[in-house]
């Protein structure tokens, strides 16, 4: 492979650059039907898992059809989306917050023609390449983060876990029959680029083990000051060690019972690793929402507090989970979210229904905050 | 502001730092140059990485900024 | 034949739900056979080495890759992640893998055109592999060597018109709801002030400009679907100050169950017929409404908009028309020191694109001028306004306190007063007190 200038000159970077330009203007990415009744649509309805119709005060309408999409994706599917979207869609689609696909067209007719094209679409190894659902009170696509494919401090991986997961949980995908939406998402260490504290089931990748210190290549590798102010806690500072042959270097101690295991100081230091492979694995956590519907937004709390990683299918991570989504399926009133439903009924009912262990490790002891996540009040049930 | 002797002043400090420590946060800056508001400050810098005096190294969630191509980073990362 | 066996990962490739595996296994072999004929420019097994890398780390239950924080784009101090497999001899065509962070256009609309084009960028510079999208919102270019990012970078903004997104101790990628383009709900045009503030800040989304990372997120109404609230250190929320507008034949329809509540969204559940005091008026949570004489009453005064009705009824309840947006400040993801939701500091402001937002912006370079001075190194603003307190902040930008801007009072009197707050001042004369209070 020869190497293809661009037309950029690395002796002159300045020289013709272009910065600061910012994004393409959404609107030049707008369906016609979208253009034209922005801002004047007067309801919506989900026809059927995953195809919503919105009704313009214009009369126009416009079809919705949503698909499910691994968010790592490679440019070959991409070019089977736009393909789709050529033939069905004028060249036109979006994407959702929550990494799914969506095709829409301007007329009912056309969506038997696309749905029937979507379903056709089948990977080698048998998975769906464009699974239709994603709506109403039901499970939609899980939001995640890179993991092993391409994190430096997962604890986890997050394609692996989110396939797991979203395969065990298809039915609710492309059915609507909880009592409100179920948001699941995935973060692959504590630092969360995925922002699961907020989701009503958070799958969360976390390390247990303080970093291991690689001396002999520490002071040659990192600079000492950048790697203990990289830590949250404090818990680095400098010191002497021996290494073998008896010579005395600089390196670094860790205060082992201040670290909370958040790899910022492997980012500095590529001599402090922390991946462990009994060390690391998944907690999970229940009952947030960033919706203000009915009750304020909430934070999710966490119920179980290690899992092992079992790859590369998870089946203990899945079964609880499952069991989670099925105890509320079965317990919630409709309309209510897993924390209203865990709220109501009580956390140490929640405990008893999805069948989980209660752990000490459950119980909050980091910082003022803890305290008022106890009970200081009579009413509990037995 | 002198906008020359501010520069002065940043790479003469970053110099006599640069035994121990090679790269600082931007708030390191503004002590540098105290009489001056963070935003000017801030421009002074961000145009002396462009004027490639400086560089700038990210951990993905923060920033920091140090000496072009002092420090041990970029032998680590393979990149010198 | 792939390059790679891989027994672990080839277990994810049944199942309904789409396989990433499945996908890494047809690029793979795209690369390899190049149809296009293509001068691929990285390594063309990058991708067989992916699926080899990530089997071991499947197999060792630990990740093999290496952060890199020099690399980048002259001049940006985002956008670019660096990444080192550190397994390069076994791994060569990922030895070097570093991401792009591409800003998404709001909305997340594409034409296939647009698309194609990037694919074809980053077929012939890149891995071929990308996220659709990252968690911020930016499209994810993964895996590229050093030389390419500034090969990309110059046919990004030459033949593309289209600039990268922010990472590190920047303004981040803002994102915004899918709006009013195609929303009843939205109170304001998410994607048009998203896109005015993508432009307008672009020096602090390129360059360090904070003590840590900054996120706007816009979302037009209290259902927040871009979750603002819980992640953005200022949340755009859009809110209305009118009544709910009814339309009671509509609510007469819902009754007679001519259209399905929450806009069909629980088909497929054993709910029985629709009861609009039971599934309504009843769940309102600050019990403004009722129905009379078989018509149904808002006492929108009481109202706190959290949208419960009008998602049930979508044909019969619509949002005011007198909109604006709520700004809330602070949210932040736990660590460090526990998760924050995004405080209610703006309770109502308009959103008017005819004067560049001024009213908002105002408010954006208060917090800004704030937090660039008196924020710690990787503090984020909102751990900033919980270290000097929620009045300084008011203080800062200048707004009023008002009972809209708590929860509940507060439930101790350990009030810290300011010495011109207090008659007399803090300096009260000895000699004077001791003429009437012995010693």
């Amino acid at each position: 492979m020869a190497f293809v200038s661009s037309g950029y000159n690395p002796k002159k970077p300045m020289e013709n650059r272009i910065t600061d330009i910012g994004p393409r203007k959404y609107d030049e990415f707008y369906p016609p039907v979208i253009a034209k009744n922005k801002g004047k649509w007067k309801y919506h309805e989900i026809l059927e898992p995953g195809v919503l119709v919105h009704v313009s005060e214009t009369g126009d309408e416009v079809f919705t059809v949503r698909v499910g999409g691994a968010r790592l994706m490679s440019v070959t599917h991409i070019r089977e989306i736009c393909e789709i979207a050529d033939k069905h869609c004028d060249g036109h689609l979006r994407f959702t917050t929550r990494n799914n696909i969506e095709f829409m067209v301007d007329s009912k007719d056309k969506v038997e023609p696309l749905k029937k094209d979507l379903a056709s679409r089948k990977f080698d190894g048998g998975s769906f390449k464009f699974p239709v659902g994603g709506t109403g009170a039901g499970i939609t696509n899980i939001v995640h983060t890179q993991g092993w494919i391409h994190c430096h401090t997962p604890a986890t991986d997050a394609s692996g876990t989110v396939k797991a997961t979203m395969d065990v949980l298809y039915d609710d995908f492309s059915k609507m029959r909880l009592p409100a939406q179920l948001r699941v998402s995935m973060a692959c260490c504590l630092n969360m680029c995925g922002a699961v504290h907020c989701s009503d089931i958070a799958i969360l990748g976390y390390h247990r083990k303080p970093p291991m210190l690689d001396h002999e290549y520490l002071d040659k590798m990192c600079e000492i000051p950048l790697a203990i102010a990289a830590c949250p806690t404090a818990a680095i500072k400098p010191a002497k060690v021996e290494i073998a042959g008896g010579e005395k270097i600089k390196s670094v101690a860790v205060k082992n019972e201040r670290c909370m295991y958040c790899g910022n100081c492997y980012t500095m230091c590529p001599s402090m690793p922390l991946a462990d492979t009994e060390g690391d694995g998944i907690v999970l956590m229940v009952g947030g929402k960033v919706s203000n519907r009915v009750s304020n937004p909430m934070f999710s709390k966490v119920v179980v507090s290690f899992l092992p990683n079992d790859m590369p299918r998870w089946p203990e991570m899945t079964d609880t989970i499952k069991r989670i989504v099925e105890a509320y399926a079965a317990g919630a009133n409709k309309y209510e979210r897993v924390g209203e439903w865990a709220e109501r009924i009580g956390w140490e009912r929640f405990f008893e229904k999805c069948e989980l262990e209660f752990t000490h490790h459950l119980i909050d002891d980091f910082r003022d905050a803890a305290y008022y996540t106890w009970r200081q009040t009579t009413n509990f049930k037995f | 502001m002198d906008i020359e002797a501010a520069r002065e002043t940043i790479l003469t400090t970053l110099k006599k730092k640069s035994k121990s420590k090679s790269k600082f946060y931007l708030k390191d800056f503004y002590k540098m140059i105290p009489d001056e508001k963070p935003r000017a400050v801030k421009n002074v810098v961000n145009k002396m990485v462009q004027d490639e005096l400086l560089e700038y190294w990210s951990s993905g969630s923060t920033t920091l900024i140090g000496l072009k191509g002092m420090g041990k980073q970029a032998h680590a990362e393979d990149e010198d | 034949m792939a390059k790679h066996e891989t027994p672990l990962l080839d277990q994810l490739e049944s199942g309904p739900w789409p396989s990433f595996v499945s996908d890494l296994k047809q690029e793979a072999e795209a690369r390899a056979k190049n149809e296009r004929n293509i001068e691929y420019q990285i390594p063309v097994d990058a991708v067989d080495d992916l699926l080899g890398v990530l089997e071991l780390s499947f197999k060792h239950g630990r990740t093999h890759w290496k952060h890199g924080g020099i690399v980048g784009v002259f001049g940006y101090g985002g956008g670019v992640i660096g990444r080192y497999c550190d397994q390069p001899d076994n791994f060569p065509g990922v030895a070097h893998f570093h991401t792009m962070r591409v800003n998404h256009p709001a909305g997340k609309y594409y034409t296939t055109e647009y698309l194609k084009q990037l694919c074809d960028l980053w077929d012939f510079r890149g891995s071929g592999i990308t996220n659709m999208h990252g968690s911020t919102g930016d499209i994810i270019f993964l895996g590229t060597t050093t030389p390419q990012l500034e090969e990309i970078f110059y046919e990004l903004t030459h033949n593309l018109n289209q600039d990268l997104g922010g990472s590190g101790s920047n303004l981040r990628t803002p994102s915004d709801c899918i709006g009013s383009s195609r929303c009843e709900w939205a109170c304001f045009d998410t994607q048009a002030i998203c896109h005015f503030m993508t432009k307008e800040f672009q020096d602090e989304l390129h360059r360090p400009a904070f003590p840590y990372k900054f996120k706007f997120k816009f979302d037009g109404c209290p259902n927040c679907c871009v979750a603002s609230i819980a992640r953005a250190d200022i949340s755009f929320i859009g809110t209305w100050r009118d009544d709910i507008r009814i339309d009671q034949d509509a609510v007469q329809g819902y009754i007679a169950g001519d259209y399905p509540p929450n806009g069909g969204a629980h088909a497929d559940g054993n709910w029985g017929a629709f009861d609009i005091n039971k599934e309504v008026v009843n769940i309102c949570p600050t019990g403004c409404m009722s129905m009379q004489d078989g018509k149904l009453e808002i006492d929108n005064k009481e109202c706190t908009r959290c949208m419960h009705c009008i998602n049930v009824m979508p044909r019969a309840l619509r949002p005011g028309t007198d909109t604006g947006l709520s700004m809330l400040v602070g949210a932040k993801a736990p660590i460090l020191d526990g998760a924050q939701m995004g405080s209610l500091l703006v309770p109502f402001v308009e959103v008017n694109p005819d004067n560049d937002y001024e009213a908002i912006i105002e408010v954006i370079e208060a917090l800004w001028d704030w937090w660039m001075e008196e924020g710690k190194n990787r503090e984020r603003l909102g751990e900033l306004i919980k270290r000097q307190g929620f009045q300084k902040m008011l203080d800062m930008t200048g707004i009023k306190p008002m009972p809209q801007h708590v929860q509940e009072p507060r439930t101790n009197p350990y009030i810290f007063w300011k010495e011109d707050e207090v008659p007399g001042g803090f300096n009260a004369d000895i000699t004077e007190f001791r003429k009437h209070h012995l010693r």
